[in-house]
C-alpha cells in the first residue's frame, strides 16, 4: 500500500538518481537513469516517468531536485550558451569586471589565462554618477550619459542588463533610477541591480554576482519552466522545488530571481542529507565525506547546522581542495562550505619526471574508466582497490558490471619499472595512501582550517567510494566514529528529501558597535523579515512553519574579513564575536573597536522531515557470504570475511577486518574497527 | 647529476612532501585570517615556507615570488648573524628580522622565524614574511623615492626575539609599534605571523610523531632529489649555449641608464648566470639585496621550465649565480634597498627571461609592463587621524607565443590582489576617481600585449605625502619575435584644474582635492603584427583596445 511519497532527483555527471520515500512504510524506491547533458530536464523526466510506472502520481507530495545547469552553462557547455548581457557601471570603472582582483591564478605559469569576461568591454557602459561610502551623492546621476547608455543598448541584441554602481550597497537610488529608465524605455529588457542582488561592499565581487545572475536568468527560467510543464504533463501536481547552494530548497518562481543560487546545487544536498541523518542519530557535529568517480568533497555540520560560506568562484579551479582565487567568477551568496579535490575511483596513478609516484589530478572518468572496466590501461584508484581485494574482483553493481582483475593488476604493475623496490601490492597500497592523503586535506580544510577540532566530529561517508576509504581517513584525522548511511551511492538524492525551504537577504550597516542605533537595526531586520515572509508565503509555507534567523557580519574595525554572529543585544553580539574570533583565529582583541558590517536574514520554511522507520532487529554477527584475501597496511594479506549489506539487520555487529558489499558501494572495516548496524540501518563504525 | 639514495619508500616520501606543502599553505591561511592590515588581509602580501634542520627549503606555499626565493637565503644569513653574536635559537623562541642584508628583501617585509624542536633536538624551521605597510622612516609607507642610505627607509630590526619560552616578548612588539605610523596594525599583523608559524610547527611535529624522525629526514632527502632531477630533465630540453641579455632601470630624472646584464649558460641540465657588467650600487633606493636577485632567477627558471615541480632546495641545485658585491644586485650595507624588492627585482627577472628566450623562444612571453607601480601615501586628516596606505598596480602582460597578453594584471615578481575601491574609501581619506584599461598600450604583434591600467586617486581630507616608485616611463617593455614594444607608463598630478606630468619616482605633497594618477605600461607584442588574425583585430577595435 503506497502512502504519501517524497521524491528527490539528483542530476549527476553520469547518472540521474531518483530516490522516493514512502512516508508510511519507510520504503525507499531507487531509480538510476543516464544523465542527458544536452537537455538535463529530460533525464529528470525520464526518472520521474519510470517512477510513475511503479507508483500513482497522486501519492507524490513533493518533488525536489538538484540542477547542474547553472554551473555547466558557466563552464561553457555547448547548447547552454549564455546570452549577451550589457553592464552599466559608474563612469571610469567599466573595466572592474574584467580586472577582477588583479592577480593571476597561476603565479609561475607564463601561459596563464584569465577567465573570459562575462560581458565584453564594448557592452560595458559607464554612466556619470558617484556616491561616497556613506551613500552621499557626490555627482548626481547625469541624464545625458544615461540617455546615451540606453541608446547604445537599444542598438544591440542585448536582452539583459546588469547595473552596478560604486557604493550602491548603502544607497541604491542611482541604480534604481537607471533600472527604471531602462525598463520604461526598453520594455522586455531584463534588468538586474547590484543593490537588489548583493548589497555588500567590494565592487568587483558585487558586480560579478550581479552579472552572473543576469546571465543565468533566462537560461534557468526556460529550463525550470520546461521542467515544470513536463512534470505537470506526467500528472504530478505536487510542489516542485530546486536545491540551492545554501542547502535550502526554493520554489522555481523564487529561484528565478536569483538563479546563481543554483550553482552548487548538487553537492549541497549530500551535506543536507548528512545533517539530517546526524540529527536522527543525535549527532550534532558531523564531517560529511562524499567520494565519487572523479572528485571527493568534504563539508562540516557543527551543532546541527551545515556550515556556509559567503562567496564562491563559479566555474573556477581548485588546488589542493581550495578554490584558486581569480580562476572563476565570484558569486556572493551563501554556499554550503565544501572543499573539493580531484580524487575519486577513476583518478589515475602515474610516475612523474622525477621518478615519484603521483595520483591525480587526471581521471579516467566514465570513459575509458578504470582498467578493470575493460577499456583503459592506466591504473586508477579503483584498480588499486581491486588489486588489494578491497573491492570485489569479479563484478560490481550487484553483478551487473564484470570486473577484469587481471587487467587492474597489469595496470598497477605497469608502474613497477619506476618503483623497483616495491611489489604490486605495495604499489597499490601506495596509490591508496596517496589518494587518502589528498582526501584527508579536504577534511582538514573544512575542520582544522575553519577552527574545528575533527576529534569532536563523527564522519558520515557516502558516494560510491566514501565507505571504502572512510576508516583510513578517520584514523588520519583522529575521528573515532564513522557512519555509513543505508544507500551511500544515492545519498545526495536522499538529501533532497530532507531540506527546508530557505532564502537569504542582506543589508549593509557599517557602524562601530558603540555607535549603532538599535532602532535602525530593528527596522532593517523587520523589512527583511517582511520580504522573507512574503517570499515563503508564495512558496506555500504556512506561517507557523516559518523561522527567521538574524545574523550580523562583524569584524574588528580596520579588518576586512567578517564573522557571522547571531543577532541580539549589541553587547552580547560583541562578546560572541570576541569568542568566535578567538576560536577561529587564536586570539581576540577585546580593547579594539568592533564593527557591524551587515545584517543578514535567513528565512526558513520548515518542511516536515521524513521519519526513517526502524528495521528488523537481530543480534550477533550474520554469516559471511564468503572470504577473500584483502591487503591491509602494516599487516599485508589477510583472509577477510565478506558480508552482504542487504542481509544485515539492525543490531548486527562485526569486528574488523571485514568487507561489507552492497549494490553501489562497499565498506571496508580494517582490523581494530568494530561495526554495528543501528536501528535505522546505518552502519556505525568505531574503534 | 647526483641521485640521492635512501632507504625510505617512495610512498611515504610523497605523503610527507605533500603534507609539508599543505602545511605551508595552511600557514598562509592562518596569517591571512588573523592579520589586520588591508595589505595582508586583502592583498595577501605575505608568504610562508618550511625548512629542514640545515635551513634548506623543504616546502613553500605559492605566494609572492619575490618573498619566496629570498626566504631560504634570509634564513641562512640570519642564522649566521646569530652565530657571529654568540646567540642561538632555542626551544620556545620566535625571531623577528627585517634587516634586508640579513632577511633578504626590504625593511617593510618583516620575517618571523620559529625554530622547531622535537624531543629537544632542532628538526627544522617554520618561517613567514609579510609586507607591513609602514615601518617608520622618512615617508609614510617607508619606501622613500629619494633615500640615499638604508637608515632613512625605516626601523632596522636585526634578528630579535619576539617570543621566548612561548611567551610574546612585548618589548619587541612595542619597539616595532613605536616606530610605525600605524602601530595597531603592526601588532595585529605580527600576531598573525606568529599564528602562522605555530600552525607550521604543529604540522611538522605531527608528521614526525606519525612517521618518526629518521623517516621524516630520509623523505626530505628523497623529495629534494626528485625536484632536482625533474628540473634537470627539463633544462636538458632547452638549447645549450651562452646567452647574453641586458635591460635598464630609470634614474629619477627618467634616463634609463642603470644596467642589469646577465650572461646565462645552459649546459648539461644546469644554468649558470654571471652578472658581470651590471651597474655598481647607487645612492638610490633601487639596490636589490642578493636574496631578491636569487628570487628573480628562481622565478624565471621556474616559469620557463616546469612550474609544477615542487619548489624546494632541490630546485636551487642546478642553478649557480655569480655576482660581484657592490653592484645593484648585491649591494654592500648601507645602500638603500626599498625599491630593489619591487622594481629592480622585476627587471632582473625580465633580464633572465630575455636570456632564456634565446634558448627557448616559444616558452617565454614578450616582456610584461615591468613595474609594480608602487603608490604609498600617508598623512593626517583635519581631525588629526593619521593614516598610511600602500598598493601596487597591475600592468599589461607580455604576449605569448600562442596567445595575447592579459590586460591590467599583476606580472612577474608580484601577485598581490588589489584593494577594493569601496574598502579604500571606507578606511582612508582617499577616493578613487578612475580605474580602467589604457587603450593602445598593448604592444602590437601576431599576439598583442596586454594594456596597462590607470588608477586615479583623490585626497579628500587633510594633507598627505605621496611616494611613487614606477618604471618603464622612458624605455618601453620589449616585444618578442618581431612584436612591437608595449606603451610606456606615466604619472600625473592634478591640482587647481591643471594636470602636471610627474616623474616615475617622486615624493609629493598633496593637498585636499588634488589627484594623483598612475598610468601603467602595456606588455610587448609577440610575432609579426601583420600576421594578426583579422577577427582578433576586429574585437580589439570594437572594445577600444587597439594596439600601439
Amino acid at each position: 500500500m503506497a502512502g504519501k511519497t517524497r521524491v528527490g532527483i539528483d542530476v549527476g555527471g553520469t547518472f540521474t538518481d531518483l530516490v522516493a520515500l514512502d512516508e508510511q512504510t519507510g520504503e525507499l524506491t531507487k531509480i538510476k537513469v543516464p544523465t542527458t547533458p544536452l537537455a538535463p530536464e529530460q533525464g529528470v523526466i525520464n526518472a520521474l516517468r519510470a517512477f510513475c510506472e511503479q507508483a500513482p502520481q497522486s501519492k507524490i507530495v513533493l518533488v525536489s531536485h538538484s540542477s547542474t545547469i547553472a554551473t555547466n552553462a558557466l563552464l561553457g557547455q555547448v547548447h547552454l550558451e549564455l546570452p549577451r548581457v550589457a553592464l552599466v557601471t559608474t563612469a571610469g570603472f567599466r573595466d572592474v569586471l574584467e580586472i577582477g582582483r588583479q592577480n593571476r591564478s597561476e603565479v609561475y605559469n607564463l601561459f596563464v589565462r584569465r577567465p573570459k569576461p562575462l560581458v565584453e568591454r564594448a557592452d560595458r557602459i559607464g554612466v556619470v554618477e558617484r556616491l561616497d561610502y556613506k551613500g552621499n551623492v557626490l555627482v548626481p546621476l547625469d541624464r545625458a550619459s544615461l540617455d546615451a547608455a540606453v541608446e547604445q543598448i537599444a542598438k544591440t541584441d542585448v536582452r539583459a542588463v546588469a547595473v552596478s554602481f560604486l557604493h550602491s550597497y548603502v544607497n541604491p537610488a542611482h541604480e534604481r533610477e537607471v533600472g527604471q529608465a531602462l525598463r520604461e524605455r526598453l520594455p522586455g529588457l531584463d534588468v538586474t541591480l547590484s543593490s537588489d542582488i548583493d548589497p555588500e561592499y567590494r565592487e568587483y565581487e558585487r558586480t560579478s554576482t550581479t552579472v552572473v545572475n543576469a546571465l543565468l536568468r533566462s537560461l534557468v527560467t526556460v529550463y525550470l519552466d520546461h521542467l515544470e510543464r513536463e512534470v505537470r504533463a506526467l500528472g504530478i501536481n505536487a510542489p516542485l522545488y530546486v536545491m540551492q547552494s545554501n542547502g535550502g530548497m526554493s520554489a522555481i518562481e523564487t529561484v528565478a530571481k536569483r538563479p546563481a543560487t543554483l550553482i552548487e546545487s548538487g553537492p549541497a544536498s549530500g551535506v543536507i542529507g548528512a545533517a539530517y541523518v546526524g540529527k536522527e542519530l543525535g549527532i550534532a557535529n558531523v564531517l560529511s565525506f562524499d567520494m565519487g568517480g572523479t572528485t571527493a568533497k568534504a563539508g562540516t555540520i557543527f551543532d546541527g547546522e551545515p556550515q556556509v560560506v559567503g562567496e564562491f568562484e563559479a566555474a573556477g579551479r581548485t588546488h589542493s581542495g581550495r578554490a584558486v582565487k581569480g580562476s572563476g567568477y565570484p558569486v556572493r551568496f551563501p554556499f554550503i562550505d565544501l572543499a573539493e579535490v580531484s580524487a575519486g575511483g577513476g583518478t589515475i596513478a602515474w610516475i612523474d619526471a622525477g621518478g615519484a609516484l603521483r595520483v591525480g589530478p587526471l581521471s579516467a572518468g566514465a570513459d575509458p574508466g578504470p582498467a578493470a572496466y575493460g577499456k583503459g590501461d592506466q591504473p586508477t584508484v579503483t584498480d588499486a582497490n581491486i588489486v588489494l581485494g578491497r573491492l570485489n574482483p569479479v563484478a560490481l553493481l550487484g553483478g551487473k558490471m564484470p570486473i577484469d582483475a587481471g587487467r587492474s593488476r597489469r595496470a598497477v604493475a605497469s608502474l613497477q619499472p619506476a618503483l623497483p623496490e616495491l611489489d604490486v601490492d605495495r604499489i597499490a597500497a601506495g596509490i591508496i595512501a596517496l589518494v587518502d592523503n589528498e582526501m584527508a586535506k579536504v577534511l582538514r580544510i573544512v575542520s582544522i582550517e575553519r577552527g574545528y577540532d575533527p576529534r569532536m566530529f563523527a564522519m558520515m561517508a557516502f558516494g560510491g567510494g566514501g565507505p571504502l576509504h572512510a576508516c583510513a581517513l578517520a584514523e588520519q584525522l583522529d575521528v573515532k566514529r564513522v557512519i555509513i548511511p543505508a544507500d551511500p551511492g544515492l545519498f545526495s538524492a536522499f538529501g533532497l528529501l530532507a531540506a527546508d525551504i530557505r532564502g537569504t537577504a542582506v543589508r549593509s550597516i557599517l557602524a562601530v558597535s558603540t555607535e549603532l542605533d538599535p532602532k535602525r537595526v530593528e527596522t532593517i531586520f523587520r523589512e527583511m523579515e517582511a520580504e522573507g515572509r512574503e517570499e515563503l508565503r508564495v512558496q506555500g509555507v504556512a506561517r507557523e512553519q516559518m523561522v527567521f534567523v538574524r545574523e550580523f557580519d562583524v569584524r574588528y574595525h580596520g579588518q576586512s574579513f567578517e564573522l557571522a554572529i547571531h543577532a541580539g543585544p549589541i553587547p552580547d553580539v560583541v562578546e560572541a564575536f570576541h569568542e568566535k574570533h578567538e576560536r577561529t583565529y587564536g586570539y581576540a582583541s577585546r580593547g579594539d573597536a568592533v564593527e557591524i558590517v551587515a545584517a543578514r536574514l535567513t528565512s526558513i520554511g520548515r518542511v516536515q522531515k521524513p521519519t526513517l522507520p526502524a528495521r528488523a532487529v537481530s543480534e550477533g554477527s550474520p554469516p559471511p557470504s564468503g572470504t577473500r584475501s584483502v591487503y591491509f597496511d602494516g599487516q599485508g594479506r589477510v583472509e577477510t570475511p565478506v558480508y552482504y549489506r542487504m542481509r544485515m539487520l539492525s543490531g548486527n555487529t562485526l569486528s574488523g577486518p571485514a568487507v561489507v558489499e552492497q549494490y553501489d558501494s562497499c565498506t571496508l572495516l580494517p582490523p581494530g574497527w568494530r561495526l554495528r548496524v543501528d536501528a535505522i540501518g546505518n552502519l556505525e563504525l568505531s574503534r | 647529476m647526483t641521485i640521492v639514495q635512501s632507504a625510505i619508500d617512495p610512498i611515504t616520501s610523497e605523503v610527507i612532501k605533500n603534507s609539508l606543502i599543505y602545511a605551508s599553505e595552511e600557514m598562509g591561511i592562518a596569517v591571512r585570517n588573523a592579520s589586520y592590515s588591508a595589505n595582508i588581509k586583502e592583498r595577501l602580501d605575505h608568504s610562508c615556507a618550511l625548512f629542514d634542520r640545515r635551513g634548506r627549503l623543504i616546502a613553500q606555499a605559492e605566494h609572492i615570488p619575490v618573498h619566496l626565493g629570498s626566504l631560504p637565503w634570509g634564513l641562512q644569513q640570519t642564522l649566521e648573524s646569530l652565530k657571529a653574536r654568540g646567540d642561538v635559537m632555542r626551544p620556545g623562541d620566535m625571531w623577528v628580522v627585517n634587516d634586508p642584508y640579513l632577511s633578504g628583501t626590504h625593511l617593510n617585509d618583516i620575517t618571523v622565524i620559529r625554530p622547531v624542536f622535537f624531543q629537544g633536538n632542532l628538526i627544522g624551521y617554520a618561517g613567514n614574511k609579510a609586507h607591513h605597510a609602514d615601518v617608520g622612516g622618512a615617508v609614510p609607507g617607508s619606501m622613500s623615492s629619494d633615500a640615499r642610505e638604508l637608515f632613512v627607509e625605516g626601523l632596522i630590526i636585526p634578528a630579535t626575539r619576539i617570543m621566548q619560552s612561548d611567551q610574546v616578548v612585548e618589548q619587541t612588539v612595542e619597539l616595532i609599534r613605536a616606530n610605525s605610523r600605524s602601530p595597531e596594525m603592526r601588532s595585529g599583523d605580527l600576531k598573525a605571523q606568529i599564528a602562522g608559524n605555530v600552525t607550521g610547527e604543529r604540522r611538522m611535529l605531527e608528521l614526525i610523531e606519525r612517521h618518526g624522525i629518521a623517516t621524516f629526514e630520509a623523505a626530505i632527502e628523497r623529495f629534494l632529489g626528485e625536484s632536482e632531477r625533474r628540473l634537470r630533465t627539463v633544462l636538458r630540453e632547452l638549447r645549450e649555449g651562452t646567452y647574453i641579455a641586458e635591460d635598464f632601470l630609470e634614474v629619477p630624472s627618467g634616463e634609463p641608464s642603470i644596467c642589469i646584464r646577465a650572461m646565462l649558460t645552459i649546459k648539461d641540465g644546469t644554468i649558470a648566470i654571471d652578472y658581470a657588467g651590471t651597474n655598481r650600487q647607487l645612492e638610490l633606493p633601487i639596490n636589490a639585496v642578493f636574496g631578491v636577485t636569487l628570487s628573480g632567477v628562481y622565478y624565471a627558471v621556474r616559469a620557463v621550465t616546469d612550474s609544477t615541480i615542487p619548489m624546494n632546495d632541490g630546485c636551487f641545485r642546478p642553478v649557480t649565480v655569480m655576482i660581484e658585491p657592490g653592484t645593484i644586485l648585491s649591494p654592500i650595507r648601507p645602500a638603500p634597498v626599498s625599491g630593489g624588492n619591487v622594481e629592480t627585482s622585476t627587471r632582473n627577472a625580465q633580464v633572465i627571461l630575455q636570456a632564456l628566450a634565446q634558448a627557448a623562444p616559444e616558452r617565454v612571453s614578450a616582456m610584461s609592463g615591468g613595474t609594480m607601480t608602487n603608490v604609498m601615501a600617508g598623512g593626517t586628516t583635519k581631525d588629526g587621524r593619521h593614516w598610511t596606505f600602500y598598493e601596487t598596480n597591475g600592468c599589461g602582460m607580455g604576449a605569448r607565443s600562442t596567445m595575447d597578453g592579459i590586460d591590467g594584471i599583476q606580472c612577474d615578481m608580484t601577485n598581490t590582489l588589489n584593494t577594493p575601491i569601496e574598502a579604500i574609501e571606507q578606511q582612508f581619506p582617499l577616493r578613487v576617481t578612475r580605474y580602467e584599461f589604457v587603450p593602445g598600450t598593448g604592444g602590437g604583434g601576431r599576439y598583442r600585449g596586454g594594456c596597462g591600467l590607470v588608477r586615479e586617486i583623490e585626497l579628500v581630507d587633510g594633507d598627505a605625502t605621496f611616494v611613487l616608485l614606477c618604471e618603464r616611463h622612458t624605455l618601453h617593455p620589449p616585444g618578442a619575435q618581431g612584436g612591437k614594444p608595449g606603451g610606456s607608463g606615466r604619472n600625473v598630478h592634478a591640482k587647481d584644474g591643471i594636470e602636471y606630468k610627474i616623474a616615475g619616482k617622486a615624493t609629493l605633497r598633496v593637498c585636499e582635492g588634488e589627484r594623483i594618477a598612475t598610468y601603467t605600461p602595456g606588455g610587448g607584442g609577440y610575432g609579426d603584427p601583420l600576421k594578426r588574425d583579422a577577427e582578433a583585430r576586429r574585437v580589439d577595435e570594437k572594445n577600444g583596445l587597439v594596439c600601439s
